[in-house]
């Protein structure tokens, strides 16, 4: 037992001692999850996009082009929005074509007479519609102007609906004289305006699938999507190691001491196992002290990552056991953390996926892992890890066994 | 011909592993197609949404109905033991629960509060909250009108019985429902560009940002080229033959850029052929850009390579300095997503200027004096990186 454990320790200080393989095991995994704290809006005081800039021209002479107007303008979108009220339309679709605005919305003369008309004449037989122009360098800003312009357009649509009814109802059942219609307007409006900006009658209540407020923290999937990731470079440069250590001659010296080929190998595996599991947790804590992100249960994180690391040191004793150099460990490892990054979740939501991908994703360790701090972000304990902890227990298992019998059947000076 | 000599040197070193092609071809073109969306069902596919309705009320089933119509998601019909238990196995992104008092009664005499868990971190089940909250604003808003209705008519004249007060609200809610689906769109969009439209296409983003990435870090990567060459004792050999330090550095470049513009336009002909993206708009612009972000990025290796010390820490470096230039340049998702403070910062790094002139050209469909500051700038970053390099390279 002892010489394994030698072993382990030995290559566990060679690895952190290497400062090349430090900038790709924490470096780079850091570097990233702060870029993608920065994209997802983590230092942002709204944890959003902020201070989206619209250009607006409103040629319209009626209260609703006015009051969109005002909406942009209010205090409550303050934070969101940056508007810029131009003259005329060409001067706002010249701030977009510039990249000086992510939207501009038009306003067109007669938007208000088209919907209210004026002294009871008949609306226009043509929709009098506002232009929104939008930047297509900027989808994400023009996408929220969007939404707030369509919002407002509902409620707009909600009020003249609202208004239409109630008059034709009261005509109908003979409370409201047809020439009675004007002076009844101004009451008739108050109540289509209700209407139109009251709560709905019909509410949605969302929550999370435990309990509390639906709360999107984009980043309790992307430090550990990038901690996954960069966990399959550890396993591979472990595997890199053995091979390497036998190509300079320093495994046969290894081998005239008094241990067998077994423990050496084993002593390595751990090393590398070691390795692995330090990494992972130097990331969590590093993560959840510079970015504020709660992992969960502590020992449900502590297991999972143990059960992460046997996962993906299986990928890396089957790449070692299909390799000859060192060489190749290096470019199939790069190559396997890649597309276990892709396939795994680590770049792309699972929940974007078709189901076929998502079903082929959980051959990665990342998927398993995925889940599991998925599962502990949403406040489960180890208790409610079963099924991410069988999958990766499973799955180091049924490696390392293959990885074994390969191993075996090289050579005997070349087992390791 | 030494240049020739040097070039081909460095070509059956690159390429002698098959598996080079997977980082020159395979996995580039994987990243761009999964990156643009190439299998997301988002569109082809509606969100399922499991719905557990415990009212089974002509509204219900007309909310269920409503959500059959929707082009975001789909329902489907659970109880609420099953519903629960798929939520908790992450079957579905989100659950639906009607309560038994959903019913035209209950919303007529004031609010009907439906439930929608979903799970955390999960853009299917933002997206299928914001789809059912389109559905029921539709229906509610018609009862809130019908509402209003009722308590004009009220004003106006009592109702004699329930009975009358009921259908008048049911009337108004049927007229009201009417004119909102036959609402005309008040709203028409369309994409601001310099010259003609050209719609925002992710395509297009992930095409050109993917293109930067696996071109920037192999480039990036000439540094363990040089770290190579100086831990085996080879670069020593060299200079001893009659080849000027220029030569061999030039000769590195220029086979590596070559490789590199190859690679650059097999990716462009691959987003061409399968993504549809307008690569081929404005040729001299593309040419431009290609040219100019590949110097930049071969003058960063040779800068590096002058300084680091092994090939693994040249490796390790290219990859991970690669990938972060490529996520904090834009490369990965849209750079407006960067605070303010960070986009102006991150316009010292070439892959914010190749991003730049790149969607410059595919997406604002800008020709050659739209991308020339672009362009600039990258050359100057090739030449200050190149000199940087070529002085250290010297005192070596």
């Amino acid at each position: 037992m002892k010489p394994i454990l030698l072993i382990g320790w030995k290559d566990l200080q060679v690895t952190f001692r290497d400062r090349a393989a430090l900038l790709f095991m924490l470096l780079a995994p850091f570097l990233l999850t702060l870029g993608l704290a920065l994209v997802s809006g983590q230092f942002s005081e709204a944890g959003r996009i902020e201070q989206i800039p619209v250009a607006i021209a409103n040629q319209d002479d009626g209260q609703l082009g006015q009051a969109l107007v005002k909406l942009f303008q209010d205090s409550t979108l303050a934070d969101l929005v940056s508007p810029t009220v131009v003259a005329d339309p060409e001067a706002a679709r010249r701030l977009v074509d510039q990249d000086q605005a992510a939207a501009a919305v038009i306003v067109p003369a007669g938007f208000t007479a088209s919907i209210v008309p004026d002294d009871g004449a008949a609306p226009p037989a043509e929709t009098v519609a506002i232009t929104l122009v939008t930047n297509p360098a900027r989808p994400i800003g023009a996408g929220i102007v969007r939404a707030i312009v369509e919002e407002y357009l509902s409620r707009v649509e909600t009020g003249r609906v609202g208004g239409e009814v109630i008059v034709r109802q009261l005509v109908e059942t003979g409370r409201l004289m047809p020439q009675h219609i004007r002076a009844a307007a101004p009451a008739i409006g108050s109540r289509a305006v209700v209407a139109a900006v009251a709560e709905p009658a019909l509410r949605l209540r969302a929550a999370t699938a435990a309990s509390g407020p639906a709360d999107f923290n984009p980043m309790a999937v992307m430090a550990p999507g990038m901690a996954l990731l960069f966990l399959m470079f550890t396993v591979a440069n472990g595997g890199r190691s053995l091979l390497a250590e036998r190509a300079q001659g320093t495994l046969p010296r290894l081998l005239v001491a008094p241990v067998t080929a077994g423990q050496v190998l084993v002593g390595k595996l751990l090393g590398t196992y070691l390795a692995g599991v330090a990494q992972m947790l130097i990331l969590v804590v590093g993560s959840a002290l510079l970015f504020g992100l709660r992992w969960g249960d502590p020992l449900g994180v502590l297991v999972l990552i143990l059960a992460a690391v046997f996962a993906a040191l299986g990928w890396g004793m089957l790449l070692t056991a299909l390799a000859r150099t060192p060489g190749q460990v290096t470019v199939g490892g790069a190559a396997l953390m890649l597309i276990f990054g892709l396939l795994g979740g680590s770049f792309v939501q699972f929940g974007l996926m078709p189901g076929w991908w998502q079903a082929l994703s959980h051959l990665t360790p990342n998927a398993w892992g995925l889940d599991g701090f998925t599962v502990l972000s949403l406040g489960g304990t180890l208790a409610d890890l079963g099924r991410p902890l069988l999958g990766l227990v499973v799955m180091g298992l049924a490696l390392g066994a293959v990885s074994l019998l390969l191993f075996s059947r090289r050579s005997p000076e070349k087992q390791l | 011909m030494k240049l020739l000599a040097i070039f081909w040197k460095d070509t059956l070193l690159r390429f002698s592993s098959r598996s080079e092609l997977l980082f020159f071809l395979v996995l580039p073109m994987l990243f761009t197609l999964i990156l643009a969306g190439g299998t997301n069902n988002q569109g082809m596919e509606r969100l399922p949404v499991l719905v557990a309705d415990q009212a089974q009320s002509p509204l219900s089933q007309q909310i269920v109905a409503e959500l059959e119509r929707s082009e975001a998601v789909r329902p489907v019909l659970v109880s609420l033991e099953q519903g629960e238990k798929d939520l908790k196995e992450r079957q579905a992104a989100a659950l639906l629960i009607i309560p038994p008092a959903c019913d035209w009664e209950t919303l007529q005499a004031g609010v009907v509060e439906l439930e929608l868990r979903q799970l955390p971190n999960d853009l299917n089940g933002q997206a299928a909250a914001q789809a059912v909250r389109a559905v029921l604003w539709r229906l509610g808003s018609a009862v809130t009108i019908a509402h209003q209705a009722v308590a004009a008519a009220e004003e106006a004249r009592r109702f004699e019985a329930a009975a009358e007060r009921e259908a008048y609200f049911d009337a108004a809610l049927s007229s009201a429902q009417r004119l909102m689906a036959a609402a005309p769109s008040r709203l028409q969009v369309e994409p601001g560009a310099a010259a003609g439209s050209v719609p925002y296409d992710p395509a297009a983003n992930s095409s050109a940002g993917q293109l930067i990435t696996w071109v920037f870090i192999p480039l990036i990567g000439i540094s363990a080229l040089f770290a190579q060459e100086r831990q085996a004792g080879t670069l020593r050999r060299l200079l001893v033959t009659p080849t000027p330090r220029g030569t061999f550095l030039l000769g590195t470049v220029v086979g590596n850029v070559f490789w590199a513009l190859v690679q650059m336009a097999l990716l462009v002909l691959f987003g061409v052929a399968v993504l549809k993206v307008r690569w081929a708009d404005h040729p001299a612009a593309l040419v431009t850009m290609l040219v100019s972000a590949t110097l930049a990025a071969a003058a960063l290796g040779v800068m590096l390579g002058a300084f680091v010390k092994t090939p693994a820490q040249a490796n390790n470096l290219s990859i991970a300095l690669g990938m972060v230039m490529a996520l904090l340049g834009g490369c990965w998702y849209p750079i407006e997503l960067f605070p303010e403070a960070v986009r102006t910062a991150v316009k010292v790094l070439p892959t914010t200027w190749a991003m730049q002139g790149m969607t410059d050209m595919l997406l604002r469909g800008q020709g050659l004096a739209g991308v020339l500051p672009e362009a600039v700038v990258l050359l100057g970053f090739a030449s200050a990186f190149f000199a940087v390099g070529v002085w250290r390279f010297r005192h070596q």
